[in-house]
């Protein structure tokens, strides 16, 4: 499986996988114009990683700002965890965020009420 | 425009308040600058970071929505006007604004009128029904997401307006959100 490693840039967060581990990073602000494009890789990544592997998939992240068509697409990844996680694989998110803007962990909540998997809301000092 | 009409200019924008301010075709790296000047500002300003994420949000947006309108007008320019100004009572108040066929104005400020009628519990549900409709590719209801987006970050109803130019149906449509 071809893993994603790209670096984030002022509207891009940086976005890492690593099949072998079952790991998906992302983080940084998310603003781009065309959402679809940064994000179909991904997309495309986690669906060939679920089909391919038994094995779980973690993904760790410390997203901050997302326009809306990032949080579009943001769902979609989670929605194809979700349904794996219906099928009974092991999926789970971990989302970290820094405790003095409340808005990115307000965000990731709301995300999170539309999950049943394990979804963890990890707020730092 | 002559010196002393720029001197007038500048009292306004310093009567106002104004922190920031733009008119004239965009590009998607000017928007980039513009947003971290903006971001600069507000941390130099010591905002709260919510506030300050609030206030980028709702300037990305409203500037994406007008270039996405753009966009499918082919329309290269894809001209807006931009201030970002204190407000009265503290906080900040986003106002952006561009050209649009009168027609697409109505619809807006239709669709704004009925968000800012909502409170912050509707909006969340109208929020998480627009998300999961799904992407029309070409549509000109994409600009649905971003403003529930906006009301619900707004702390006040948002206001819009419609100002009609010319005979060619042609309106400028402005939006004014405080923060």
């Amino acid at each position: 499986m071809n893993d994603l490693n790209l670096p984030g840039t002022q509207s891009t967060p940086s976005i890492f996988t690593d099949a072998r581990a079952g790991l998906l990073k992302m983080g940084g602000d998310s603003y781009p114009e065309n959402s679809f494009e940064l994000f179909g890789p991904v997309l495309e990544w986690v669906e060939a990683y679920l089909q391919q592997s038994s094995a779980p998939l973690r993904l760790e992240l410390e997203l901050l700002y997302l326009n809306t068509s990032s949080i579009k697409a943001v769902m979609e990844i989670f929605d194809l965890l979700e349904a794996a996680h219906a099928e009974g694989r092991d999926v789970s998110v971990e989302w970290y965020y820094d405790r003095r803007n409340e808005r990115v962990g307000e965000l990731a909540e709301e995300f999170k009420e539309d999950c049943t998997f394990p979804f963890a809301v990890i707020g730092r000092e | 425009m002559n010196a002393s009409d720029l001197y007038a200019l500048r009292e306004r924008f310093n009567q106002d308040r104004t922190l920031l301010c733009f008119n004239g075709p965009t590009s998607r790296s000017l928007i980039e600058e513009i947003g971290k000047a903006l971001k600069n500002y507000l941390e130099a300003e010591h905002a709260h970071p919510a506030e300050a994420m609030d206030v980028f949000s709702v300037y990305i947006e409203m500037i994406q929505n007008i270039r996405q309108y753009a966009l499918q007008r082919d329309d290269a320019e894809a001209a807006a006007t931009v201030v970002i100004a204190r407000g009265d009572s503290g906080g900040y108040v986003v106002s952006v604004g561009n050209l649009v066929d009168a027609a697409d104005g109505d619809r807006l400020v239709a669709m704004i009128e009925r968000l800012a009628g909502l409170d912050k519990a509707a909006l969340k549900a109208e929020y998480k029904t627009q998300l999961r409709k799904p992407r029309t590719p070409g549509s000109a209801s994409g600009a649905g997401l971003g403003l529930i987006d906006i009301a619900r970050r707004a702390r006040e109803p948002l206001q819009a307006s419609l100002s009609p130019q010319g005979e060619d149906g042609r309106a400028f449509f402005s939006l004014s959100v405080a923060i």
